[in-house]
């Protein structure tokens, strides 16, 4: 099993999950982000006020995966969130050792 | 095979037959007091059997030891997976070793049985004593009833310990049961209208019933010193609601702990469908869905709830010194009609309720101190609510009440209570879809009504936050021209999710126009409110795209169209979030919705000199063609080569006045138009473009010793200029002398064909006026902008405001040669903030010019600064 986390940019998030329903991954945890990379912060005056963002807001995705998929998904994402833009995001893979449904306590590839 | 190992076995078998039996009746459409009666009973019978092995033969035996039932127990009230709180009670400290091992033994087989058991072991004595870090002890043994062992040494306990217990440490009791239920409120957002509410913990819920039954309880047994009559505890007035609501709930419980088998007491989406379908604690009302059967469930929370709070406020006014002084201070604030006591609302004269104006103003005065109706109030109100219906008030005279009552800090608990008497829906019934109701996602954690409350609630909160997103969304709201549309429209922004369908926007849209109707709304206001009820989710979708991407910034602000409205849709949507569940106002979504909203801000100040063409494609320039077919050459003379942001600005009743005032021109060169708007005043001058003249109508305007707060200056193609300048009267010239209009009118007529000469005028008025300490200091920001505008060089200049300062700002342009193509003015507090757009010689000034201006300004502005 495999991890993957992808951090994307916000307005990619319902192309993203679009495209990964598509691909038959219903499941997913969403978390609201903030970093950047190459990609520097942002500053706006208001007022006479300077208000600088250095961290972007981002979303993770974070999905846990069969390795016979992880390829397919890593497709659907970068495919679907790049802009060819500085700030697109970044893709993660980790291994998994197991995985365990809480209801039934199903494990393995089955319990995702 | 002993005794007890027997016994064991045919009371597992007796507790699950009988259980059995309980669970069949139930399904069968039993009750659920029945239910919780005979499991009380069972149980007891099991405990008996149990002594009579275990502890003594004779069950009023032994000596010095008896077992008590407590709490829910104690009161009867065993659910289906209820705990059984029992007490082993004995006489003295020694005795404890003895019987040690007979307790464990007897716990021992209540739990072989299956039976959760919250037992305690305690002498007379102990019992008698008030411990902080276990109140809920002394709590529990209110409801202590005998049932096996020393029956006299369980009269001491009941007659003598527990009296004398309430009787020494009411106080206590009474202050700590408020602190354990108020922060058990807090812990479920301290509001009944939960989604999947928990009918034991939740607001409302059977522990609220039990909480009032306590005080009322502690109450009378420090003044009887005795155990007073049951019965006549709670409030005759809401004893009958009452008690139909213990019904339902108990009948509710029972359900639930049958259903998922264990001690839950979520109300979840999938039990309320089955509780519908069943009618369940409901045989005898028409329930058609899961919404039906909630609503009654609502009621019957909510009338649970409003008396628990009730003896929460009153109860503990009696004993505390502070609480007393607190409440002596409310008094204060009575009034010929209502008076206030121990921080409830009476009215003076009952019967003045007749008159709806009345009942309005008392939810006015709510609104405003904060404070709860008393019992006798809210039941005068039901019983002037038949008649009222007939005739409900409506029109300007209830807008006039309901825009102030929006306006006031505690204007959502106003509202709660309106609508829990019913009041609310009979005064705009465009709400009464959305009483009570459960729309089912899962974000939302209250029902419709109650979260637009909360929305307005968030709002009044954040004065008084001190968080740093809180201070810059308050900063917004304090700048709010006209904020009770902003409350309307959260009021109204979800009306429509009672209504079928998906898209709930266009059905609040519908009820917004009726409701507009019914209060007879002026125009642009109806508009406004109409804007943001549609356009409520406007900003949530952009936030979801990139708030740093000047096009979505660009397309969105574009669809705002003005910065008013930007700031109440900026509002609007933080109060919408935050209402949806305590955790959904991140600081990621607050930080977003910030930059989306400054990013916006600037772009409609920057962008404002894109010019109207008479055949723009254009929905409002297409509806003023409708409007006046016959003026229609006039029209697009009037509006060719004006600014967009001139339509965005002005309604269409103002368009046509405009255009017609710029007609007569030919007969009179100054068109001047002065009307009183609100709080303030609106004067309009249409004339052709000339050197200096947004500087001198705004020094005459000083002169005269108004405030401008706010200003706009555009020119259309033909070099007519639409100047409205919006100001305060500081010493009521105008509004104590009605021929001063005219003659305001004619000063300024003067001072724009040079027949008088504005300098001398302000230079007598600012030598008159004493100059007063200013309590924050703004200190003079210049800044110069060519990128925005094709036409225009972009000046901001944010600076102290002070009488004369546009004069002064305006008269340093024009002396640097200088056109003011567009002024967007705004006063924020001690702020002035200038927005605009200049050219020299018909193109944007160059880098030499903008020096000088900028060498004059701050020379002008602020003569202390260095440069």
């Amino acid at each position: 099993m495999t991890k993957v986390e992808a951090i994307i940019q916000v307005s990619k998030l319902d192309v993203v999950k679009d495209a990964l329903h598509e691909i038959g991954v219903e499941g997913m945890t969403v978390f609201e982000a903030r970093g950047h990379g190459r990609q520097k912060g942002h500053t706006e005056f208001y007022r006479g006020r300077e208000y600088t963002v250095d961290l972007i807001p981002k979303v993770k995705l974070e999905i846990v995966l069969a390795d016979d998929m992880v390829e397919k998904v890593v497709k659907a994402i970068t495919t679907a969130s790049r802009t060819g833009k500085i700030g697109d995001g970044k893709i993660f893979l980790s291994r998994i050792d197991d995985a365990i449904r809480i209801r039934n306590e199903e494990r393995g590839d089955g319990a995702l | 095979m002993n005794t007890v190992a027997i016994a064991s076995s045919e009371l597992r078998d007796l507790y699950a037959r009988e259980s059995a039996r309980i669970q069949q009746e139930f399904s069968s459409g039993g009750e659920g007091s029945v239910a919780v009666a005979r499991r009380t009973a069972v149980v007891e019978s099991i405990l008996l059997r149990l002594w009579s092995e275990i502890i003594s033969a004779d069950l009023e035996g032994p000596e010095d030891f008896a077992l008590v039932a407590t709490g829910g127990f104690g009161r009867g009230w065993l659910f289906p997976h209820s705990d059984i709180d029992l007490l082993f009670l004995h006489s003295a400290g020694g005795s404890e070793e003895a019987l040690k091992d007979s307790i464990r033994r007897f716990s021992q087989e209540l739990w072989d049985l299956r039976l959760k058991l919250s037992p305690a072991t305690r002498t007379l004595a102990e019992c008698e004593r008030f411990d902080p870090g276990n109140v809920e002890f002394a709590i529990s043994l209110l409801d202590c009833r005998y049932l096996a062992g020393d029956r006299d040494l369980f009269s001491r306990l009941r007659e003598k310990a527990v009296p004398r217990l309430v009787s020494r440490e009411c106080q206590n009791l009474i202050q700590n049961l408020g602190e354990i239920t108020r922060s058990r409120h807090h812990k479920f957002g301290n509001t009944v209208f939960h989604l999947e509410p928990n009918v034991k913990d939740g607001p409302g819920g059977l522990r609220d019933y039990n909480v009032a039954y306590w005080l009322a309880l502690i109450s009378a047994m420090e003044k009887l010193r005795m155990w007073p009559d049951p019965k006549t505890l709670l409030p005759v007035s809401s004893r009958r609601a009452l008690d139909a609501a213990l019904d339902f709930q108990m009948s509710t419980r029972c359900f639930l702990h049958f259903r998922h088998g264990r001690h839950d007491n979520t109300l979840t989406w999938e039990a309320q469908d089955e509780a519908a379908l069943r009618k369940i604690g409901a045989s005898d009302t028409e329930i058609a869905n899961a919404a039906d059967w909630m609503r009654l469930y609502f009621g019957h929370a909510r009338a649970v709830h409003r008396v628990s709070a009730q003896l929460l406020e009153e109860i503990p006014a009696a004993w505390s010194s502070v609480y007393r002084q607190f409440q002596s201070w409310r008094s204060r604030v009575s009034t010929p009609d209502f008076s206030v006591v121990d921080g409830m609302i009476f009215v003076q004269k009952p019967d003045s309720l007749q008159d709806p104006e009345m009942l309005l103003r008392l939810f006015h005065f709510m609104a405003e101190q904060g404070l709860k109706l008393s019992t006798t109030t809210e039941y005068k109100i039901e019983q002037v609510l038949p008649s009222l219906a007939s005739t409900p008030p409506r029109g300007a005279e209830l807008w006039l009440y309901l825009q102030e009552t929006l306006a006031q800090p505690h204007a959502a608990d106003a509202l709660r209570a309106m609508n829990a008497l019913r009041l609310l829906p009979l005064l705009l019934p465009e709400l009464k879809g959305i009483e009570a109701l459960v729309v089912r996602d899962f974000y939302h954690r209250y029902t419709v009504d109650e979260h637009s409350f909360l929305a307005i609630e968030h709002l009044h909160r954040l004065k008084e936050s001190k968080t740093e997103w809180d201070r810059r969304f308050a900063g917004l709201l304090e700048e709010l021209e006209q904020p009770a549309l902003l409350y309307l429209a959260l009021l109204l922004h979800d009306s429509g999710k009672a209504a079928p369908g998906e898209n709930h926007v266009d059905a609040s849209l519908q009820f917004t126009e009726t409701c507009a109707d019914r209060l007879d709304l002026d125009p642009a206001d109806r508009e406004t409110v109409r804007y943001l009820v549609q356009s409520h989710l406007e900003m949530s979708a952009a936030m979801r795209r990139d708030v740093f991407d000047p096009a979505n910034v660009k397309s969105f602000a574009e669809k705002v169209g003005v910065p008013e409205r930007l700031k109440m849709l900026c509002l609007l949507t933080y109060a919408d979030i935050k209402a949806v569940n305590p955790e959904a106002m991140t600081p990621w979504k607050a930080d977003s919705l910030w930059q989306l909203y400054i990013a916006s801000a600037n772009y409609l100040n920057r962008s404002a000199d894109e010019r109207l063409h008479a055949d723009d494609n254009n929905s409002t320039l297409a509806h003023l063609r409708s409007l006046a077919p016959v003026a229609g050459k006039k029209i697009n003379n009037f509006l060719e080569g004006l600014p967009q942001r001139y339509l965005r600005m002005h309604g269409v009743s103002d368009v046509l006045a405009h255009a017609e005032m710029a007609a007569q021109l030919g007969n009179d060169s100054v068109q001047l138009s002065l009307k009183q708007v609100r709080h303030w005043y609106e004067l309009t001058l249409i004339t052709t473009d000339r050197p200096f003249l947004f500087a001198s109508v705004s020094g005459a305007l000083a002169a005269w010793g108004m405030n401008i707060v706010k200003a706009n200056a555009f020119s259309n193609g033909a070099g007519v200029v639409v100047d409205t300048f919006f100001f305060t009267d500081r010493f009521r010239t105008l509004e104590l002398n009605i021929p001063e209009w005219e003659r305001l009118k004619q000063s300024i007529a003067a001072v724009i064909t040079g027949k008088a000469d504005v300098s001398r005028m302000l230079q007598d008025r600012l030598r008159s006026e004493k100059t007063n300490g200013t309590k924050v200091r703004v200190a003079t920001q210049i800044e110069f902008d060519d990128a925005c505008s094709a036409h225009s060089t972009l000046l901001q200049v944010l600076t102290q405001d002070r009488p004369g300062l546009l004069y002064k700002m305006c008269s340093q342009i024009s002396k640097q040669g200088c056109n003011i193509e567009i002024a967007l003015i705004e006063t924020e507090g001690q702020m002035a903030i200038d927005v605009l757009y200049l050219t020299a010689n018909g193109a944007k000034l160059g880098p030499e010019r903008q020096a000088a201006l900028d060498r004059a300004l701050r020379d002008g502005l602020d003569p202390k600064a260095t440069h």
